[in-house]
Order: structure tokens, then C-alpha cells, then sequence
């Protein structure tokens, strides 16, 4: 049992990266945004030595992690790391190869050879992570110079990609749709949390409450978000056409008022859920010595039950955010508008860079929420990492 | 019968176990005894194989246990463990049936032997045989332990501190059915425990364990009178160890037999042990008693000089 | 049971799935009988000549609807615990981290980007939606799976082996029954998505009962929207309603 230790993690990733690298199509050239593009595979894309290059890299990864030590996982890591920071780069060179002065409307497509290779060295990543231990923070650090390489070669050298051409095409609406995506999740979650909060605190009060409560809760969180959405709008019209300050503050049937509503009501039972648990789970023997020692009821809550409780209410607003920013998006069918509008403009244009361009960024808000709020929680834990 | 040659473990660097060798004859109750983390349980459980030994060869009736397929070695040796570990999805009938069924007893010899197992511990059949395991008190629970364990009629039986969750009083009453059953029964017994007053009322044959080694192992008796080590003796109770002894001896083995012409007003039964007949003379301020037997007759005297093991004066 | 016992029996298990059965019911009537609510969806959408969506019946829809949620759970299921039960074995051990990892984060992921991004690589209809979905569910059944596997009480597992079970037998016999339930409720998590995510792929080309929701925003027509919105709903409480009552009925054992 105690044999060598392998591990066929790190083999069996970069086996797949490895066939998608060599066997795939790495980018696409379109000649504009209307034809579809041509794939192009590695060796043509960017020449022997960038694909030699990239396979030692990978290859060595591999190796390095099979009989792994520390000391040989933080040379993969750091391999893995350079080999993300490369990509854009790979992109870049891809580029400059294939421009020609008589396309200039020529477009640079991902192809699905590079998307493998990037999420599977993503993958890596998380599983060199793992394996070395640290803390959430450090995984993020090491993101950095990822995401800076990135930000540079888009800036600089990746003119022809098609995703950048969209955003080119429409930055100033690009930027207005994320905050205002920003702007719908944050006034979701912040409603939420206040009337969340308050809802715990009178199902403690009154018990009766309960049963009731989390029955409406749960009934809401089932409904599918498209039907809640639908289902807002018929009497949202009605108050609308019918109350004169509602319309006056903008509340239509379509809109961000079905939307905030819809968002809320789906908000607010993790809401509710992880206030009204933390709050009932401090261990009684506490506060009991606490009301012993001759704390007030107030004093209890406040310097006892409430900062224990704070972590677990923490868990209930991130899982809350991560909701809300997806939903935001389904949203936008409604006419909320929000990264969400880029989505569905691009299936119905069938213009997949515009697809990517409302995903992706929904897709990194959601997961530096996630990470963020993650932290703060743990941070917030007795004992936790400081 | 097993033995023990010379057994090994190690978990990477850690030697958890040291070269140990030992033999437990057939029909033997053999306890092995140390604080925790000095190998007794990894050394129980290397003997069915949950754990592998590094070195050495462990034999059972002979024959080195490597030589059978782990599974059927198993099925072959009872295992009882402190958490009970019943399956809390099954009955306690179905839970006791598990190695007879394993073996692909058929389905009237199952249930005649869990009937038989829970008259044996004292389980009506119609109040325990549908309960599931968490509406069971912790001695209930165990009892089904130990049946389950006895299921399939194995000659050795493992016991991994099999009453050390339970309060004083049930643990009293399970060692003292665990003793009339291996009366009955005599399986070959390894018995984990941390309890020294536990080891010594059970055991035939004592091993004292630490840091992974031997320290000494022999009757309780001989342990009692020459522990090897300081350590032997403090894990004995240090000055304590002579009520230790004294509740090993029973009051017939050291009473004088006489005719029934005795004065002494305190009476104290012939199978009492001499720490019991101590504390009846210190209540009765008295240092003669009059041993009964089962018929309240008296069949004996015992003296103070006697019960220490005095009888040069008398 | 004594003879009492029997109906009174019969009578509680009516009694216990009357919520999943009413919701049922309602379904069914209304896939049947959308159209004789014609009244109704008049008086709400006043403006419209046609106010019962006809571009395809509700059964069709519902149809539809149903065999992409099944295939894609039912794939989805197989698929994620086979996974979770193989990086819980020894010999896939080390695949665990990085499964377990990939399960918690991926939840991180809004079903509606996951959707959008199959498109560019699958392409528009069902079957690229079918696989959206069979993805996407994976990752509450595999991280649930996971956590039933990892939940259980070790030292039954040792009594398990220690009592001379093969490996196979403490699978089948300990381990998958005492984790089902947390794997139930980890395939009602992904059942309840997909039902939500699937009404989504009218969007890119399936046809199915998020068609009137979308063609009814499209086209300014709120009878349409709440024909849909109303299947939509009561089909997601269904089958919320029908694993509510599994879990219920695996609790009390």
C-alpha cells in the first residue's frame, strides 16, 4: 500500500490538453463577422517552434507530476502558470501569422483546441493548488500575473479577435451593461439581506411564523426563473397602468422591476435559511454562561450570537450574489437589460462573439464574488485564517 | 490459537508496532492493555488483516494468515468495535444475519441462529428484533455487537475496547455476561482495552503494551505479584495494585473450612472476593466473617491474618 | 399489520402525496383544457386576437420539456454518481481533490452562461441543450454524491470490511443505501435547475414550454407568457413536490 506514490492526475489532464493542442483546431479565421470562420490547426497556426514549445511545456508538467515532491509540484505550478500566461501570446502570434493587408476585415475566431488548453491548464492549476496546500488567497495571487499578461496582449497585439471586435464595437454599452448588471444584483442582494435579516429575526420571535415562512420561501425558490419572471409581469402591468407614482418611478411589466422582484424573492430564501440557522446554532452553553455572567439580553445579541453567527449569514449572501448574477441575466429577456441583453442579442444574430462577450464576464463576476465573499467569511470565522 | 512472530507495522517513517511476538492458545481470553497510540488496537487489527503487518508472520491455527483471501478470513473471526459500527439502515435481526448471510447460510438457518444469538444476550426477539440501531440504548446496541460477531460461530473473536462508551454500570454487567458467555463458549478472545480493572477481570492472559513494544505479558495473578516495569506497575495502580489482587481471589480460596460451629455475626458469600470480604469487615468493624454458601449455610471462617494471606498464627 | 392497519396505511400514503398529486393534476388539466381558458386570458390580454399560444399544443411541449430534463438527468445522475463512487475507490483516489474541487466551483457558474457557452462549441437545438444540461447537472449530483460517500460514520465501514464484506458488498449494501438520501436531494437540486435552465433553451432553438414565455415577450402577449410561465411552474412543482415526498418517506424509513 505504501508503494511509491503516483499520481495520474497530472498525466491523464494534460494527455487531453496534449490531443486538443496537436489534434485540433486552434483558431479560426473568418474574413468578416457575417461568413464562418476556417479552423486552423496548431502546426499552421503558429509553426513548429510555438507548438514544440508549448508541448515540452506540457509534457513537462506532466512528468513533473507523476512522482510528485513539493519541491516538483511548485515547478509544475510555475510551469502551469507560465504556460497560462502564454496563451494570449499563442493568440497574438496566431494573429500576425495570418494577417493578410487584403482582409482587413479578417477576424481571429478561438478555436476549441484553445479552449481546451486553456481550461485544462485551468484544471491544473486548481490541482496543483490542492496538492500544494496555501490559502484561497495565494491561488488568487497566482492568478495575477495570468490575468495581467492577458490584459496586456488584448490591449496590444490581439486587434484581429473576433471577441475584442464586438467589445470595440460596443465598449461604451459594454461598460454600461456591467454596471448596470452590477447595479441590479447589488440592489437584489441588498434588499434581500435587509428584509432576509429582518424575516429570521421575527421567525425566532414567533415560531408560528416558521412553518409558513419557508413553505412560501421554498415554493418560490422551485418556480423556474423564466415562468417567475413571466408570471410578475401580468400584474406588475396592471399596478403600472393603474398607479400613477408606480409608473411614475418606472415600474412597468417589463423591466427592472419584475426583475428586482423576481431576484429578491429567489434571494431571499438562502437568505433567510443561513441568518435564521446561524443565529439558532451558537452553541446554547455560550450564551448561556453569557447571560450568566450578567450580560443583557441586548449585549448577548449583539457581542455573543451575533459575530458568531456572522460567518454562516456571510455563506447565505454569497451563495445570494452567485445566484443573483446569473439570474440578472435571464433577466434581460424580460427587457432588464444587463450583460444578460449581449446573450440573447447574440443567439438570436447567431454571433457567438457576442455571446461570449455577455458570458464570460458574467462568468468572472460570479466566480470573484464567489471567492471574494468566500474569504471574508472565512476571515470572519473564530479562529480563521488571518 | 494465534500467534504472533516477530510482527512489524509501520505507516511511512512511524513504527507503530515493534517486533512483537505472542501466542494466545485456544480458548484463551487474552487482553492487551496500554494507554492509547501504543499499538494495541493496530496489533488487533493487523490479526484480520484491516491492517497489513510489515514484517513478521502471523499464524492462525498454524497457518499464516496471509495465506487466505482477506474476506474469508474475516468471516472467519468475530470483530466487535467501541462504536458498535451496526448499520443504521438495517434491522438488528438483519444487522446480526450479516456474516451468516455473507457465507450464503440459508434462510431458516439465519433466522433460527439470530433467534438463538438474542436469547444468548438477552434480547427478546419481539421487542429487539425490528428496532434499528439508534432506538438502542449503548449497552443494547453493544449486545448486538457482540451477537453479530458471534453470528457465524467463529472461533476467534476480536474485541476493540468494546465497552469503553459505556457508563460504569452497564460496562460491569456486559464484562460479567462477556465472562459467563466465554464460560460457555470458549472462544479464542483478543481484548482491547485501556481499562487495567477491566483487563484483570477478564484475562486469562495479560499483555502489557507500550510504545509499540511488549512490556511484559503473563497471568493477572503474575503481573500482580512482579510487574517488570515501573510502568507495568503504575498501569496496575501503583499502591492500589494489593485491592487489585484482592479482587481477583474469592473468599473460598482462602477461607478456613470448619464446621458449622462459628461465632462470627458478619457473613460474607463463598465465590465475594477478598476485596468485597475487606469492605464488609471495615463496615462491620469486624476481622472475622462467617463464609455462607448459596444455601446461607456457613461453610467456613475468614480472618483478617487470613485475608492478607497471613496463616503462620492460626 | 394488523387488518386495521392496511387501509388506515392506504389512506396516509393517499393523505402524503396529495400535494404532488394536486400539483400533477393541475398540470394535466391544463395541458389538456389550456384552450377553454380562453375567457380568462381575454380579459388579461385585451389587445391581442390570439390569446391561446397554437404554435404547437401544450402536450407537444410539455413532451418535449419532459425528455430533455429525463435524458439529461437521467444521463446526468448515471454519469455523476458513477463518477463520485470511482473517485471514492481506491484505485481512482486521486482523481478526488480535483473532482471535488471542480464539483464546488462549477455550482459557481450561472446555468444561463453555461447554456450560452455551449452554443459557440454545439451548436442551436436540442441535443446541444440535452448536453448543456447533462453538464451542468452533473455537478450537484456528483458534489452530493461525494458528500453522502465521505458523511459516512467510518468506523461502520470498518465493521463492514472487519466483518469480511468485499468491497463490492459494502458499496452496494452500506454505503449507497445510507448515502441515498443526500444523493436524492442532490439530484432534485439538478432535476429543479434543469427544468429552469431547459425553459431557457427555447432561447437557442429547443422548442419546448419556455417557446410561449419567449415568443410571448417577442411579441407583446402576456397570455402567452403566463400559458408558459403557469406549465413551467407547475411542472418544476411536480417533481419538487414528488422528492419532497421521496425524502420524506426515506426519513421515516
Amino acid at each position: 500500500m505504501e508503494a511509491p506514490r503516483h499520481n495520474r492526475v497530472l498525466p491523464a489532464l494534460i494527455l487531453a490538453a496534449l490531443v486538443a493542442w496537436l489534434g485540433a483546431d486552434l483558431v479560426s479565421v473568418a474574413a468578416n463577422r457575417i461568413v464562418p470562420g476556417e479552423g486552423i490547426a496548431t502546426l499552421d497556426a503558429i509553426g513548429w517552434g510555438g507548438m514544440l514549445a508549448g508541448t515540452l511545456a506540457m509534457l513537462s508538467v506532466a512528468v513533473l507530476g507523476f512522482r510528485p515532491n513539493p519541491r516538483k509540484y511548485r515547478i509544475a505550478m510555475a510551469v502551469t502558470v507560465a504556460t497560462l500566461m502564454a496563451l494570449p501570446a499563442v493568440l497574438a502570434l496566431a494573429a500576425a501569422r495570418q494577417a493578410d493587408s487584403d482582409m482587413p476585415q479578417a477576424r481571429l475566431g478561438i478555436g476549441p483546441g484553445f479552449w481546451v488548453v486553456l481550461f485544462v491548464m485551468l484544471l491544473a492549476m486548481i490541482e496543483l493548488r490542492t496538492r500544494l496546500g496555501g490559502s484561497r488567497l495565494n491561488g488568487w495571487a497566482l492568478m495575477f500575473p495570468v490575468l495581467l499578461s492577458w490584459w496586456l496582449c488584448l490591449s496590444w497585439w490581439l486587434e484581429p479577435l473576433a471577441l475584442l471586435q464586438e467589445f470595440r464595437g460596443r465598449s461604451d454599452q459594454f461598460v454600461a451593461a456591467v454596471l448596470y448588471h452590477l447595479a441590479l444584483v447589488g440592489a437584489a442582494v441588498g434588499t434581500s439581506l435587509l428584509l432576509g435579516v429582518a424575516l429570521a429575526l421575527a421567525m425566532r420571535r414567533f415560531p408560528a411564523l416558521q412553518r409558513a415562512g419557508f413553505g412560501v420561501l421554498n415554493f418560490l425558490q422551485t418556480i423556474p426563473s423564466l415562468a417567475l419572471f413571466g408570471l410578475l409581469l401580468a400584474p406588475l402591468a396592471w399596478l403600472a397602468a393603474n398607479v400613477e407614482w408606480l409608473s411614475a418611478i418606472g415600474v412597468r411589466g417589463i423591466g427592472w422591476a419584475p426583475a428586482l422582484i423576481a431576484l429578491v424573492g429567489y434571494s431571499l430564501l438562502p437568505m433567510v435559511r443561513n441568518t435564521f440557522v446561524a443565529l439558532s446554532e451558537v452553541d446554547p452553553g455560550v450564551i448561556d454562561s453569557a447571560r450568566g455572567m450578567g450580560m443583557s439580553r441586548g449585549q448577548v445579541f449583539l457581542q455573543v450570537r451575533l459575530p458568531l453567527a456572522l460567518p454562516v449569514m456571510l455563506e447565505g449572501v454569497r451563495i445570494t450574489t452567485v445566484q443573483a448574477i446569473g439570474l440578472a441575466a435571464v433577466a434581460a429577456l424580460i427587457g432588464a437589460g444587463g450583460l444578460g441583453g449581449f446573450i440573447f442579442q447574440g443567439l438570436g444574430q447567431a454571433a457567438m462573439d457576442l455571446v461570449l462577450l455577455g458570458a464570460l464576464p458574467i462568468l468572472g463576476m460570479a466566480l470573484v464574488a464567489d471567492a471574494l465573499l468566500g474569504a471574508l467569511s472565512e476571515r470572519l470565522r473564530p479562529g480563521g485564517a488571518k | 490459537m494465534i500467534e504472533l512472530f516477530d510482527v512489524t507495522k509501520r505507516f511511512g517513517e512511524e513504527t507503530a508496532v515493534d517486533g512483537i511476538s505472542l501466542r494466545v492458545e485456544s480458548g484463551e481470553l487474552c487482553a492487551l492493555v496500554g494507554t492509547s497510540g501504543c499499538g494495541k488496537s493496530t496489533t488487533l487489527r493487523m490479526i484480520n488483516r484491516l491492517i497489513e503487518h510489515s514484517e513478521g508472520e502471523i499464524h492462525i491455527d498454524g497457518q499464516p494468515i496471509r495465506r487466505f483471501e482477506e474476506d474469508t478470513l474475516r468471516r472467519r473471526i468475530g470483530y466487535v468495535i467501541q462504536s458498535t459500527g451496526l448499520f443504521p439502515h438495517w434491522t438488528v435481526a438483519r444487522n446480526i444475519g450479516l456474516v451468516p448471510r455473507l457465507l450464503k447460510w440459508s434462510p431458516e438457518r439465519i433466522e433460527s441462529r439470530v433467534d438463538e444469538l438474542m436469547a444468548l444476550l438477552g434480547l427478546p426477539r419481539e421487542t429487539f428484533a425490528d428496532k434499528y440501531p439508534d432506538q438502542l440504548s449503548g449497552g443494547q446496541a453493544q449486545r448486538v455487537g457482540v451477537a453479530r460477531a458471534l453470528a457465524a460461530d467463529p472461533d476467534i473473536l476480536l474485541m476493540d475496547e468494546p465497552f469503553g462508551a459505556l457508563d460504569p454500570i452497564t460496562r460491569e454487567a456486559l464484562q460479567d455476561e462477556l465472562r459467563e458467555l466465554q464460560a460457555r463458549l470458549h472462544k479464542t478472545i483478543v481484548f482491547v482495552t485501556h481499562d487495567m480493572d477491566e483487563a484483570l477481570r477478564l484475562a486469562d492472559k495479560l499483555v502489557v503494551m507500550d510504545a509499540g513494544r511488549i512490556v511484559q505479558q503473563g497471568t493477572p495473578l503474575e503481573l500482580l505479584h512482579e510487574p517488570a516495569t515501573p510502568f507495568v506497575e503504575s498501569m496496575l495502580g501503583g499502591d492500589d495494585r494489593g485491592l487489585k489482587e484482592a479482587s481477583l481471589v474469592t473468599v473460598g480460596e482462602r477461607m478456613l473450612a470448619l464446621g458449622p460451629r462459628l461465632n462470627a455475626t458478619a457473613r460474607v458469600h463463598r465465590d465475594a472476593t477478598l476485596r468485597q470480604a475487606l469492605a464488609v469487615m471495615f463496615r462491620e468493624h469486624a476481622d472475622r466473617l462467617t463464609v455462607i454458601d448459596d444455601e446461607d449455610i456457613p461453610v467456613g471462617e475468614l480472618s483478617l491474618q487470613r485475608l492478607v494471606g497471613n496463616t503462620r498464627h492460626e | 399489520m394488523n387488518e386495521r392497519g392496511v387501509p388506515r396505511r392506504a389512506n396516509r400514503a393517499v393523505h402524503r402525496w396529495r400535494l404532488p398529486l394536486t400539483w400533477l393534476a393541475l398540470l394535466l388539466v391544463l395541458t389538456v383544457g389550456m384552450a377553454e381558458l380562453e375567457g380568462v386570458f381575454r380579459w388579461i390580454e385585451t389587445d391581442s386576437r390570439q390569446v391561446i399560444y397554437d404554435r404547437a399544443d401544450f402536450v407537444t411541449l410539455l413532451g418535449r420539456h419532459l425528455l430533455v430534463v429525463m435524458v439529461a438527468s437521467l444521463l446526468a445522475t448515471l454519469v455523476g454518481v458513477s463518477a463520485a463512487i470511482a473517485v471514492t475507490r481506491r484505485a481512482g483516489r486521486d482523481f478526488l481533490p480535483l473532482v471535488a474541487q471542480i464539483a464546488s466551483m462549477g455550482q459557481t457558474f450561472p446555468p444561463v452562461a453555461v447554456l450560452a457557452l455551449a452554443v459557440p462549441v454545439l451548436g442551436f437545438g436540442t441535443l446541444p441543450i440535452i448536453v448543456a444540461l447533462l453538464l451542468y447537472g452533473l455537478l450537484p449530483i456528483v458534489r452530493n454524491t461525494l458528500a453522502g460517500l465521505q458523511g459516512i460514520d467510518s468506523s461502520i465501514l470498518e465493521a463492514a470490511r472487519g466483518m469480511g464484506m468485499s468491497r463490492g458488498q459494502v458499496l452496494r449494501q452500506v454505503e449507497l443505501p445510507l448515502a441515498a438520501p443526500v444523493i436524492v436531494a442532490g439530484i432534485r437540486t439538478s432535476v429543479t435547475v434543469n427544468i429552469a435552465t431547459a425553459a431557457l433553451g427555447a432561447t437557442v432553438g429547443a422548442s419546448n414550454l419556455g417557446d410561449p414565455i419567449i415568443s410571448g415577450i417577442v411579441n407583446g402577449n402576456t397570455a402567452y407568457i403566463l400559458q408558459g410561465a403557469l406549465m413551467i411552474g407547475l411542472l418544476a412543482l411536480t417533481v419538487d413536490s414528488t422528492f419532497e415526498r421521496l425524502a420524506l418517506r426515506r426519513a421515516r424509513r
